[in-house]
């Protein structure tokens, strides 16, 4: 089938030129129930064999619905106006599902972006990477088995052999994904698609990811389009750079080229937002010192046994539990903002629930005085002076109740304000976090994510708290939004005087915002330091891993603030 | 699954039925009124009411009571005579287990044939016109009584009319493996409908959600035909609801089922429970019910065993 627009190939010697994918001109919508919606507008796209390149934009940007044209694996409602999509010269456009099926996993293959979803959690790792070759190489189980182990063993695990006979939950994260890379490349496509790879996975794992995908790139000289939201990460991989922006690419161009010198407003809008450690955002630390928040030797068990279990299997009360917390020594002071830093699991979210009184803990707290041995210690006046923000603010926000309603609670619930000023404060306090006041009678699911987000921040400060814990606050956000969402905090937190213990992941924000930074890892508190000595040789192994693992566009971004100046 | 785990299980199941001992045992020590008058009318003479009460151990105090009958079980599998069929009530309660258990066995294992099937059926053609139909019909199984079910199936199957099928009776398989066979597909048919729904359902809606999910985009990403995508990856995850349902169905089966075994005159459980609460056989009463809460106990467990088998991330410790 030649259904090739360019002049007219010689085939074996030409074929090599074709590039491996080919978009030309295309455009993609979805009918909803308001009509055509465009997803994507006149797009072209070229991957030349062995290159990779980089589709950057914010949710909703149609990075993922242009994966999904690719791999022809559209929803119903999908609406195709128009264009080509070519894969080394074969127009995909054309092919039935049923002659998809057949290319689908052998010659193009896709790598996810959470790997503990994308695999079948009740079938061994063996099985769900030899499937695709038993299918698609017609190998025998025993053939295709030990073409699994090969592939696993080719992406850096290192007992293969037994990893296959695993189950997903048996694997670490960073483990599951490689087994996912090694699926992809199992039959050795011609172009593989890298939809955020990386996005749910902590930074040392996600480093590691990275390291791995240029490794394979080299063995294999596949053709990639490696799909992300994060400007930085990419800037590591790729070649090239594309970026989207509502369904139309605005920029495109090598890697370097774009972040030095962008053309596009919303590239450099981009560039802006992404985290720079160098670019300090937050206020003067309160000066004297005062501690408000102390905790003493701060423990927490988890699956701990109960009175029961103890008195009747002894035994097993010994073996029961782990500690997803232990001696942890750490200070708040009065107005500043403190980072906590650590990959999951490392028991930052532990420490934010003893803070928050929501969890049952060993040790001593001492707040503004007061010492608390134990969670039934925590009275309603902590409960209001101590206050949470959630990472989802779709998770942490009633959907059945207007934002009114949402803000007014803890305003009711301690009394803050008369009954009669509830609704003007819930309008001063929506216009703190920048939102307008007719806001209150919306419901969330009218709102965005930043402003949700920002609607559940006004609900924490509507206690007029002493300590506001923000819990990967920024971490649902797209980019932009994530920098105005981080600024408003710095502003609020300046205003009112609150002290904020700021937990994430993301080293280059923290570094923007905190006074201290307390880094954990498995429980323990390994490192605290002010954020001028984040270089200080004198930080611990750990830390130091921890920045060097972070794509930093350090070298690019200090350039485009000129560029944008 | 630990062997801790079965053994904490087991324990517990005891402790169930120790505790269902000492209600059925208050029904009769709480009854108001005296229990051998109320067996024997009140125009009995005091005499027999007094042989009653001796026979039935009534003149004893309430732990003396419950000790010879539990003791009687425990020790000799004795759970007493049947005060009207005058035959032990082992035998009794053992052979209307039996018969039963045949029926809910047959029931079960055709509703598992077709529910599964239709219910991931109606999820993969889920908002269509295949989804709704699926969806009428098992929802009117269950929405109508079984008598009307019953009555229906009569009226068309059986005779006089079509003769297709025998009105009503039993006859055990190992007297006549035909003759069993064609009592039982009206009762049979007629506890399916009723039950399709629950199994149906719950597998739809789970694979519906499983349908949806990541892993069975990757699946269909690496290119695998439909076919393996959904009978490896989809159905095998989408099943642990409706085991759980279909363990609770049990039950139902064995002992709810009166309406159905009355009018196919199938000597089963139910028919015997409602005979002797008619007649106020109290040692019937107390087998029966002991029996039921084992079942149920038992079939819970067997659940929760084969959704772990099902699911590896399943984890009892």
């Amino acid at each position: 089938m030649t259904v090739s627009l360019a002049p007219a190939p010689t085939d074996a010697a030409s074929s090599k030129e074709k590039p491996a994918l080919a978009i030309r001109n295309y455009s993609l919508s979805y009918k909803t129930d308001s009509g055509l919606v465009t997803a994507l507008k006149n797009i072209d796209l070229t991957i030349k064999k062995g290159q990779t390149i980089g589709l950057v934009g914010e949710s909703g940007s149609g990075k993922s619905s242009m994966a999904w044209s690719v791999m022809r694996y559209l929803p119903p409602n999908a609406v195709e106006t128009g264009g080509a999509i070519r894969l080394a010269g074969e127009e995909l456009l054309d092919y039935t599902q049923r002659q998809m099926l057949d290319i689908r996993g052998s010659r193009m293959a896709m790598v996810f972006q959470d790997p503990s979803t994308s695999l079948n959690p009740t079938m061994r790792i063996g099985e769900q990477i030899a499937e695709t070759l038993m299918r698609h190489r017609g190998l025998s189980k025993i053939e295709a088995f030990a073409y699994a182990e090969a592939a696993l063993a080719r992406t850096g695990i290192t007992r293969p052999k037994e990893m296959l006979t695993r189950y997903p939950h048996e694997a670490s994260g960073g483990e599951k994904q490689r087994v996912v890379i090694a699926t992809a490349f199992a039959c050795e496509p011609e172009l593989i698609i890298f939809d955020e790879p990386t996005t749910a996975l902590d930074i040392l794992t996600a480093r590691q990811i990275l390291d791995l995908f240029n490794q394979l790139r080299e063995e294999t000289n596949v053709s990639a389009l490696y799909i992300s939201h994060d400007l930085g990460l990419v800037s590591r991989v790729v070649d090239e750079v594309s970026v989207l922006h509502h369904g139309v690419i605005v920029e495109s161009g090598p890697v370097d080229e774009v972040f030095r010198r962008p053309k596009a407003d919303y590239t450099r809008q981009l560039i802006g937002a992404v985290p720079n450690p160098d670019r300090w955002l937050g206020v003067d630390a309160p000066n004297p010192p005062k501690t408000l928040v102390k905790l003493d030797a701060i423990g927490v068990q988890y699956g701990a046994p109960s009175k029961f279990q103890k008195m009747f299997w002894p035994d097993d009360a010994e073996k029961a539990g782990y500690w997803g917390a232990k001696d942890v020594n750490l200070t708040v002071r009065k107005g500043e903002l403190l980072g906590v830093v650590g990959e999951s699991g490392s028991g930052k979210s532990t420490i934010a629930k003893v803070l928050a009184g929501l969890q049952d803990f060993h040790g001593k707290l001492e707040f503004d005085g007061q010492s608390i041995t134990s969670r039934k210690g925590i009275d309603k006046s902590y409960r209001r002076r101590v206050q949470l923000v959630f990472q989802h603010p779709d998770a942490s926000l009633n959907p059945r109740q207007k934002i009114g309603t949402i803000i007014a609670r803890p305003l009711k619930l301690y009394g803050v304000v008369p009954r009669e000023k509830v609704s003007a404060r819930v309008a001063e306090l929506l216009e703190m976090v920048r939102l307008p006041a007719d806001f209150a009678h919306r419901y969330p699911h009218q709102l965005s994510g930043g402003q949700k987000q920002r609607v559940a921040i006004a609900r924490a400060f509507a206690a007029e708290p002493d300590l506001v814990i923000c819990d990967e606050v920024t971490a649902a956000l797209d980019v932009s939004v994530q920098a105005a969402v981080a600024e408003l905090l710095v502003k609020l937190q300046k205003d009112t005087g609150t002290a904020c213990v700021f937990i994430t992941h993301d080293l280059n924000l923290i570094r923007q915002l905190a006074h201290r930074i307390a880094v954990m890892h498995h429980g323990k508190l390994v490192d605290l330091f002010d954020r001028d000595d984040a270089r200080s040789p004198a930080r611990d192994a750990y830390t130091k891993a921890l920045l060097d693992a972070v794509p930093v566009p350090e070298t690019l971004a200090p350039e485009t603030i000129t560029t944008e100046a | 699954m630990t062997r801790g785990y079965l053994i904490r299980r087991l324990l517990a199941i005891l402790l169930v039925l120790v505790i269902v001992t000492f209600a059925v045992f208050a029904i009769t020590a709480i009854l108001p009124g005296n229990a051998a008058i109320m067996i024997l009318g009140e125009y009995a003479t005091p005499d027999a009411v007094a042989a009653l009460q001796r026979q039935l151990h009534l003149d004893q105090p309430w732990y003396m009571q419950y000790y010879s009958w539990v003791s009687g079980i425990l020790l000799h599998g004795d759970f007493g005579m049947s005060l009207r069929l005058s035959l032990p009530v082992s035998q009794v309660v053992g052979e209307a287990f039996l018969n039963s258990a045949l029926l809910a066995v047959t029931a079960l294992v055709a509703v598992t044939i077709i529910a599964i099937p239709l219910g991931a059926l109606a999820a993969l053609k889920r908002g269509t016109a295949v989804d709704l139909a699926i969806g009428l019909f098992s929802y009117l199984g269950t929405a109508l009584p079984e008598f009307v079910t019953a009555t229906l199936l009569l009226v068309f199957l059986a005779a006089p009319n079509s003769g297709l099928f025998p009105a009503g009776g039993f006859v055990a398989p190992w007297d006549d493996m035909v003759g069993f066979a064609s009592h039982i597909v009206l009762p049979a048919v007629t506890l399916g409908l009723i039950l399709l729904a629950h199994v149906s359902r719950q597998v739809r809606s789970e694979m519906s959600e499983v349908l949806a999910s990541d892993y069975i985009r990757a699946a269909r990403l690496k290119g695998l035909t439909e076919r393996r995508v959904i009978r490896r990856h989809a159905l095998p995850n989408s099943l642990a609801p409706a085991v759980a349902v279909i363990s609770l169905d049990i039950g139902y089966l064995l002992g709810g089922i009166i309406v159905v075994e009355e009018i196919f005159a199938w000597p089963g459980l139910g028919r015997l429970l409602m005979y002797a609460l008619e007649n106020r056989d109290l040692p019937v009463i107390q087998a029966v019910t002991l029996l039921l809460a084992t079942v149920y106990a038992v079939s819970n467990l067997i659940s929760d065993i084969v959704i772990a088998l099902l699911d590896p991330r399943v984890r009892y410790a």
